[in-house]
């Protein structure tokens, strides 16, 4: 597996430094203060979790396991996040990734009465590499995960939750990137508390994940042979509205993509793939508009049920 | 081996449509003419009578060193030739780009990879990838002896970088040629191609 080499350096360092075996995926402790302060206390303790952490560098950036409240509350559902930062022009992939790339995974390793749901997808940015279209993440993104717990979960104790990461880190070039993450939180059996310092990013992240659309904007699609017409009430006009599917081989990504308004609202020209051979009944995915990202779950019309628009 | 482009390239969004691609499953194949790493030129049209795959590789992406460092290309490869298949490594990474290559370090390559490609067709102008509307490598492309598309897609269906992935995955195009071979339908003509975008020129 190709490992960046400018990460594999200081690792190597602190590899010989604490007489670590080679891992099998980059692993290091982050490269400011923090990080230092875990080396040096992992000398001083003669640490050796360091494969343990709350957060992990990956290539060209850092992954994070982080949790939204102090405690886990027999019952309750428990919200952790996967927090990646990348260095500028790096970029991660939405649930359908487009052209190229593939999604983070996540491989959860939870405590029994624990169980993660899926990853929730924060609406994505296009990311154009001509003549491709990718959809992702670039810079900073946190995933956010909803955990169940059961209510006969002991409390008083400590519930060690872990994760093994995978993803691609793209800019031109890609570069695989794994990580473990470990978190414990304590089991209690009153209300859990925000963790202040994470109530920000998790509110945001929440901002971020596409709405619900109105059902008054009635969303339908028309297969029209080359294209599908997806037709909204949505009662205004958008100029910058965009359309990213949640399956694959549906629609051209890369094709640009028309609004027309309407009196009732809009309609949007996808250029079907040309990959699609079999007729779809539904088209799924994420409308971004000026004022956010709606999911859209259009029923698609087919082709031979569609008049000929009169000339 | 991993090779970066200091520069940094503009990202415009595509504000024109892309023209409607040639090659399409179920249509006669565009034809070709290449020249491989030995200097020699291949059509298309020449191996009317056989099957001819296709596949898109950038030997710097993770994706094609899963299915290279593992051997399972270099295995598909030797696999089908052995059965007659005509089967083209096209590589159309752009000079400066991750996964060009001279002449020569291809046939290094090749030669380091045990590789049995019929031969490794070099497209620096990418001019062979727009043609087919090749997306990612690996991209696999299947042609019938008629010279009709028969394939388009991804090598099999396990989409990341991970060689352990392999030994589980269904592999699309055995698949499509086992088929094709004992006269029946491909089952899976179509999928969504997984790997590194192709470093086409801007």
């Amino acid at each position: 597996m190709p490992v960046d080499p400018e990460l594999q350096k200081p690792l190597g360092k602190l590899r010989n430094l604490l007489k670590l075996p080679r891992q099998p995926w980059p692993k290091q402790v982050r490269h400011d203060r923090s990080g230092l302060a875990l080396l040096l206390a992992c000398l001083a303790f003669s640490c050796v979790a360091v494969g343990d952490e709350r957060s992990t560098s990956i290539p060209h950036g850092i992954v994070e396991l982080v949790s939204a409240q102090e405690t886990i509350q027999p019952g309750n559902a428990l919200l952790l996040g996967l927090h990646f930062q990348l260095e500028k022009g790096w970029h991660i992939y939405w649930i359908n990734p487009g052209d190229s790339g593939e999604p983070p995974r996540v491989e959860w390793r939870l405590p029994a009465g624990l169980r993660a749901g899926a990853i929730e997808w924060p609406a994505p940015s296009r990311l154009p590499v001509p003549p491709l279209m990718d959809y992702g993440y670039e810079g900073e993104v946190l995933l956010p995960v909803s955990v169940e717990t059961a209510s006969g979960l002991a409390t008083g104790g400590e519930a060690a939750l872990a994760a093994d990461v995978k993803a691609i880190v793209c800019r031109e070039v890609c570069i695989p990137a794994k990580a473990h993450l470990a978190l414990s939180l304590p089991v209690r059996a009153d209300r859990p508390h925000e963790l202040g310092e994470m109530r920000a990013m998790f509110r945001a992240a929440q901002q971020a994940l596409p709405k619900p659309a109105p059902a008054s904007w009635r969303p339908s699609a028309r297969d029209l042979g080359d294209h599908f017409e997806l037709k909204l009430n949505t009662g205004h006009s958008a100029s910058t509205a965009w359309f990213a599917p949640l399956e694959p081989l549906q629609i051209e990504n890369a094709a640009a993509q028309k609004t027309v308004s309407t009196a009732a609202g809009m309609r949007l020209i996808l250029q079907k793939s040309d990959q699609l051979s079999k007729p779809i009944l539904h088209l799924r995915g994420v409308l971004v508009l000026s004022q956010g990202a709606f999911a859209i779950d259009a029923p698609v019309v087919p082709a031979k049920r569609v008049k000929e628009p009169r000339r | 081996m991993k090779r970066e482009c200091a520069s940094v390239l503009p990202l415009v969004l595509m504000a024109v449509s892309l023209p409607a691609l040639a090659a399409s499953v179920g249509q006669p194949a565009p034809n070709f003419t290449a020249t491989d790493s030995n200097g020699k030129a291949y059509t298309l049209a020449a191996y009317h009578g056989r099957f001819v795959v296709l596949e898109w590789h950038n030997q710097g992406c993770p994706y094609t060193q899963k299915h290279y460092d593992s051997g399972n290309m270099e295995r598909l490869q030797k696999e089908w030739t052995q059965k007659g298949v005509v089967w083209f490594t096209v590589i159309s990474s752009a000079p400066g780009t991750q996964g060009y290559v001279t002449a020569a370090q291809e046939n290094d390559y090749l030669h380091k990879m045990n590789a049995a490609p019929t031969a490794a067709l070099l497209d620096p102008t990418g001019d062979l990838g727009h043609l087919y509307g090749a997306k990612t490598t690996p991209h696999m492309f299947i042609i019938n002896p008629d010279g009709v598309l028969i394939y388009d897609g991804a090598i099999d269906d396990k989409p990341t970088t991970d060689a352990a992935d392999i030994s589980t995955a269904r592999n699309y195009v055995s698949l499509a040629l086992s088929e094709a071979m004992a006269g029946k339908p491909v089952s899976t003509s179509t999928s969504r191609p997984y790997g590194c975008s192709v470093k086409y020129a801007h």
